[in-house]
């Protein structure tokens, strides 16, 4: 009986399995690179219940953004500002408005509105706002032009290499902390000088230890 | 291997956890050589690896889908804002802890409207800031999952309405309407009362609770003709004779007293530290020309040593313990008498006679050597010693007590009266009796357990089916609620309005800080029902009774206190004829065998029983988790033929049957050295059957034996029963294998030889291989904690459980050594077997600077901070477990098993949102409430304080959650760099020692040496 197989089935065989780890390899890597962090964070942008824009607010009309975000300066979290706050001016301003329709309701029923969480961090970091507003780290660091963004978007990767990027640098992204919300501001001089004298008088010294953000 | 030497082998004084260890025996060897207990690796228990494959695909699958799509979360902000509330802050609010009579001022953290965190109140006279283990362990009973949520008529749900109409029928005049209540010290509750005596003038009001002081007052009554409770002044005393009382842990009722009393362990200053030794380590210690050569840094020093520097220091107190268990006060005592407890009733007498308080022949011979030493003693510290009975004692003890303090001139320098009432059991007697014979129409029940723990020959539940209508408020459908026809849910003290007072009369608003998560409602509530015909509301109810304005209400709301309310002292005059008829009139008691009961130190009368967080807290004496026992001494389980027999994992108990009055119960033994002979220690608040599902079938029920005759202690008859039953105890665990790392002297060798800890540790000089970090600079956290002031409650455990998530593993698990508490209590005995000393170390983490576990981590998920913390990175840990096998102090504990998974909905409210919950495959550690450090460093950068070389933070700013919670201040913690904290000041003193310093590891964590003060005539 001759043979089932040809010789070179073997070469071919290894050469196939070879094609094959290969290309799982290269799909692993290609996904490992295409689902860093760095490239799928950017860019999310969901659907809010409302089409609140921050353009129109921040921006055209200059809210700041202490007015609704209330606890930024004094808790961990920027409040998302209760239907309350949207009422102040809205039963006056657009109170008809069809749009408006669900803070409205809201307001009446006591029902809070389920905005959509845009920037999220693991549940064992401890990111805490006031830390970072009280030294001067404005809002734009983080959260980008929302005063230009229509619908909120997140701009930055939020990973542990780039918090630990400023952690370890921190001068540059450090302004005044009464220009904070000021989200166009541009520094007169280097901004790494400017940061340097802040972090010498406030004695800012951002951890780049585990329990510094880890608890 | 490593052989392990026994303790027998160690120079100086010798410390044993166990039988086991003292005889090296081979179940102990095997225990401490192993690297992991027995079965420790196993991945999950009892199951096989055809369902771990199963596990594994399915986790993989869902890994798969998981990773496709970001979950969407959302935020919910508030439609209407709430004043004050500052969403991720947390609120803090004053109330108190109604409990068993009296009452703990609290101060509770609230975070998003949940309360999750309790702690003291500074401001409150008997809490000072501390809470005890059941105060703080009491947040997990609003959480849980099995407590009653809705009325039950027969067993089946029903309404309020419904009962409100059955209600309405209630007599008017009240005529068969009897109310049973638990201890009434709410006033709100106390004017209700008394509005229904006079509405219906013919019902009746009894108080029982299994566990009460009432033969305190009954002894005043005798010695005063007048129902007066003792208060205590522990500042003011240099000699303190503790009568068969636990006054530190479970019979206290104000943990002011534990404030007090560790005050004044302190000892006084020595002036020149005549150490020979100190030649190395402490050259400038050595004589009194170094020291003025050092001028500055010396006076400091020596300000250490006192409590406050400038004021002349007392010293230490002396305290002697008669007992038969072997309690925490016995553990702190510095002369300690076994005695049966009918014995110590005689003893009292004799010592009576000594002082010449009364007159007649001394009776127990050979207590001579005793009743002399502590009667010269007491004669030379008149108006400034205490002597204190328990109140298992009969009343004629505290009559003669009375007595002894006036004769010492006591009364009114360190023992003062106030004004009480009796609550005597007879009545509950009494209310049985009625109900037997049928003259009970209605019975209701606020609060408590009385079918489950009233004493067993009244036979509360067959007597209480006799009522035609039979009303239970409670907390859980308990063994009582199950008989009533009608069971109503009952509103936890964090959900409803309230008022109370505590031990010395200050009272206090029960303010809620919650809505009730149920249906609930409150005693006040109820019986403000049945006086008005509709209902209340408690707040108003509260309100009215205070009498006070808004700003008055809203200052008392805020300090917790109503200022002023404490009870005036009463000036009693003993009556000598009157004691001495008394005690010739004293029944002789006792017998050949005789039980005690003592309510259970984590469940107390078995109203905690359903709180895994107490379940699993180890019992400060035998250590037994999930678990009482009948304790006896060694030479009695010997007698018995009960010995322990040990296993490889926990141990198996020879069982025994207790018979007192023809009642019966099977209870498994544990032997305690130091017990009394002849006398066995039933813990009550076990063995429930009618709980929810974390209590049931837990422990043996030794009220099933307890007689109206015999609530302290009576004789009985022990047989040994067939057969054994498997006991967990972490007595053994986390083994230190014989090294010294307890430091323990006499008051005298101290005075001699200050240094006499830091001798024990090895003087050659250390070098580490590694780099040395620079800790000289900003924050440097550590702590100091003082050996002579733990008294070993358990209260730092269960502040650490509560405060940074730690779950709760069960029996089976921590009989394998896998029990999570960052901070335990090692319970060493030291002398005889049969007659030791004990002393508590608190271990947790020691923060080494030199960290063993760092170098050892492959993957640096533990690495040090720049302020000294050994930082535990838990999303980092791989789980290799390399850490916990290289800590020399064994304080690293690894989730073998996702603790959390099955953590029902309601119970996930009361973790605390600043601290990871960790899951399986983690090691975990103290770190020092690294939360607390960080939320103070936040605090001070956003109120612009300046930051420098001592630290941002004022000292005192913030503590950790053992600190804070510690009645005895044993516990320390703060900047070891700067010179004004506590802590840097306490590192100084000449007690400081570093557990096993010869490691170089460099603890930031050192204690402060145990002393003991013993009168020298009974060495």
């Amino acid at each position: 009986m001759g043979q089932i197989f040809p010789k070179k089935i073997d070469l071919i065989i290894r050469g196939a399995l070879l094609v094959a780890g290969l290309g799982a390899a290269a799909t692993a890597g290609g996904m490992l690179f295409l689902h860093h962090p760095k490239r799928i964070e950017p860019g999310y942008q969901p659907t809010q219940p409302i089409p609140y824009s921050h353009k129109l607010h921040a921006g055209n009309l200059g809210l700041d953004c202490l007015y609704c975000h209330t606890t930024v300066d004094k808790s961990s979290y920027a409040a998302i500002p209760s239907t309350q706050t949207c009422m102040n001016c809205h039963s006056k301003v657009k109170g008809q408005s069809v749009v408006l329709e669900p803070v409205r309701k809201s307001f009446e029923l006591d029902q809070p509105i389920p905005w959509v969480k845009i920037h999220r961090l693991p549940d064992y970091v401890y990111f805490n706002h006031s830390a970072h507003v009280n030294s001067g780290v404005s809002c734009v660091s983080c959260h980008g032009r929302v005063d230009q963004m229509v619908e909120v978007k997140q701009v930055q990767p939020l990973t542990m290499a780039w918090c630990l990027d400023c952690h370890r640098n921190a001068a540059p992204n450090l302004r005044p902390a009464e220009l904070v919300t000021k989200l166009d501001w541009k520094p007169e001089s280097d901004p790494a000088e400017i940061g340097k004298q802040i972090m010498a008088t406030k004695k800012i010294n951002p951890p780049t230890n585990c329990s510094g953000c880890h608890r | 291997m490593i052989q392990i030497q026994g303790i027998g082998n160690q120079t100086g004084k010798k410390f044993w956890r166990s039988l086991d260890e003292l005889s090296n025996s081979p179940k102990f060897q095997n225990w401490v050589a192993q690297e992991f207990p027995e079965g420790a690796a196993d991945v999950m228990d009892g199951k096989s690896r055809r369902k771990f494959l199963q596990v594994m695909a399915a986790s993989m699958g869902l890994a798969g889908l998981t990773a496709c799509r970001r979950p969407v979360e959302k935020i919910l902000p508030y439609a209407k804002s709430v004043e004050g509330v500052v969403m991720g802050n947390s609120l803090h609010f004053a109330t108190a802890m109604p409990f068993n009579g009296g009452a703990q001022g609290l101060v509770v953290e609230s975070f998003d409207g949940r309360p999750i965190k309790i702690e003291g109140n500074t401001n409150h006279p008997e809490s000072r800031g501390a809470a005890g283990t059941l105060a703080q362990a009491s947040v997990l009973n609003l959480y849980d999952p099995d407590r009653s949520k809705e009325v039950l008529a027969d067993g089946k749900p029903s309404t309020w309405d419904s009962f409100s109409k059955v209600a309405a029928t209630l007599p008017a005049d009240g005529e068969g309407v009897r109310v049973l209540s638990t201890l009434v010290n709410s006033p709100t509750l106390a004017g209700l009362r008394g509005q229904l005596a006079s509405k219906m003038p013919k019902a009746k009001w009894v108080e029982y609770e299994a566990f009460t002081d009432d033969t305190l007052i009954e002894g005043s009554q005798i010695a005063f003709g007048d129902a007066l409770r003792p208060q205590f002044d522990f500042k003011k005393a240099n000699v303190v004779v503790a009568l068969d009382f636990d006054f530190l842990e479970l019979e206290n009722r104000s943990l002011g007293w534990v404030k007090d009393f560790s005050a004044r362990r302190k000892p006084a200053p020595v002036a020149a530290p005549a150490s020979h030794h100190g030649a190395a380590a402490d050259a400038h210690h050595a004589a009194p020309a170094a020291e003025a050569h050092h001028g500055a840094p010396a006076a400091t020093e020596h300000a250490a040593a006192p409590p406050a520097a400038g004021e002349a220091t007392p010293g230490m107190n002396r305290l002697y313990a008669i007992e038969s268990n072997f309690t925490l006060t016995g553990v702190m005592a510095d002369n300690r008498l076994r005695l049966k407890p009918s014995d110590v009733q005689n003893f009292v007498f004799d010592l009576a006679r000594a002082l010449g308080a009364i007159t007649g022949l001394q009776i127990l011979g050979q207590q001579d050597r005793w009743i002399k030493a502590l009667a010269k003693d007491l004669q030379a510290n008149r108006g400034k010693s205490i002597v204190l009975a328990g109140s298992r004692q009969p009343a004629v003890v505290h009559a003669v007590v009375a007595l002894i303090n006036q004769t010492l001139g006591n009364a009114g320098e360190t023992v003062t009266y106030t004004k009480d009432v009796r609550r005597p059991v007879a009545a509950l007697k009494e209310l049985a009796g009625e109900l037997n014979s049928g003259g009970v129409k209605a019975l209701v029940i606020l609060g408590g357990n009385p079918v489950y723990d009233a004493p067993v020959d009244l036979a509360f539940g067959d007597a209480v089916k006799k009522a035609p209508l039979s009303i239970h408020l409670g907390p859980e459908v308990n063994e009582t609620g199950v008989i009533a026809k009608w069971h109503l849910p009952e509103s936890h003290y964090l959900e409803a309005w309230g008022d109370v007072a505590s031990n010395d009369g200050s009272i206090s608003i029960v303010q809620p800080l919650i809505e009730p998560l149920f249906a609930t409602k409150s005693a006040i509530e109820i019986v403000g029902f049945l006086l008005a015909g509709k209902w209340p509301k408690g707040f108003e109810l509260v309100k009215a009774q205070s009498k006070l304005d808004e700003a008055g209400w809203r200052k008392a709301l805020h300090d917790g206190l109503l200022a002023g309310t404490a009870g005036a002292s009463v000036k009693g005059a003993a009556d000598k004829t009157k004691v001495e008829a008394a005690v010739n009139n004293a029944p002789k008691t006792g017998g050949r065998i005789e039980v005690q009961f003592f309510p259970s130190h984590n469940l107390w009368d078995g109203r905690f029983a359903n709180n895994a967080w107490l379940q699993e807290a180890p019992d400060p004496m035998s250590k037994l988790v999930w678990d009482n026992a009948a304790v006896m001494s060694p030479k009695t389980a010997k007698e018995l033929q009960v010995e322990i027999i040990p296993d490889d994992v926990g141990m198996y108990a020879q069982k025994i049957i207790v018979e007192i009055g023809g009642q019966k119960v099977e209870a498994p033994v544990y032997v305690l050295p130091g017990h009394a002979d002849n006398t066995v220690t039933l813990m009550c608040g076990y063995g429930r059957k009618e709980i929810g599902r974390v209590g049931r079938g837990i422990g043996y029920n030794a009220f099933a034996v307890r007689p109206s005759t015999g609530l302290g202690f009576a004789s009985a008859n022990i047989t040994k029963a067939p057969g054994t039953y498997y006991m967990v105890s972490t007595q053994e665990h986390h083994s230190q294998e014989g090294r010294p790392i307890v430091q323990e002297a006499p008051l005298a060798k101290y005075e001699k030889e200050p240094h006499f800890a830091k001798e024990e540790e090895e003087h050659v000089e250390l070098f580490s291989l590694f780099q040395e970090h620079d800790y000289s600079k900003g924050n440097q956290w550590g702590m100091a904690i003082d050996l002579n002031a733990c008294t070993g409650c358990n209260s730092c455990l269960i502040a650490c459980q509560s405060e940074n998530n730690i779950p709760v593993v069960g029996k089976e698990q921590v009989g394998k050594g896998r029990e999570m508490h960052w901070i335990r209590l090692d319970r060493y005995f030291t002398g005889d077997e049969e007659d030791p000393q004990a002393v508590y170390q608190p271990m947790a983490c020691q923060q080494c600077e030199n960290a063993p576990c760092e170098s050892v981590c492959p993957v640096a998920a533990t690495v040090h901070s720049p302020e000294g913390l050994n930082d535990m990175a838990y999303n980092r840990c791989v789980g290799t477990r390399y850490c916990a096998n290289n800590c020399p102090y064994k304080v690293r504990r690894f989730n073998y098993l996702n603790f959390h998974k099955d953590m029902d909905e309601l119970t996930k409210m009361v973790q605390n949102p600043d601290v990871t919950v960790r899951m399986r495959g983690v090691m975990e550690k103290c770190n020092y409430c690294v939360q607390r450090i960080q939320e103070a460093k936040i605090k001070a950068k956003a109120e612009g304080r300046a930051s420098g070389a001592a630290g941002p933070y004022k000292v005192g700013e913030f503590m950790t959650a053992c600190q804070q919670t510690c009645a005895a201040d044993a516990i320390v913690f703060g900047n070891i760099n700067d010179p004004e904290s506590k802590v840097s000041q306490l590192k100084k003193d000449h007690r400081n020692y570093a557990l096993l310093h010869e490691l170089n590891v460099k603890p930031r964590t050192t204690y402060l040496a145990k002393l003991r003060n013993p009168n020298p005539e009974l060495a």
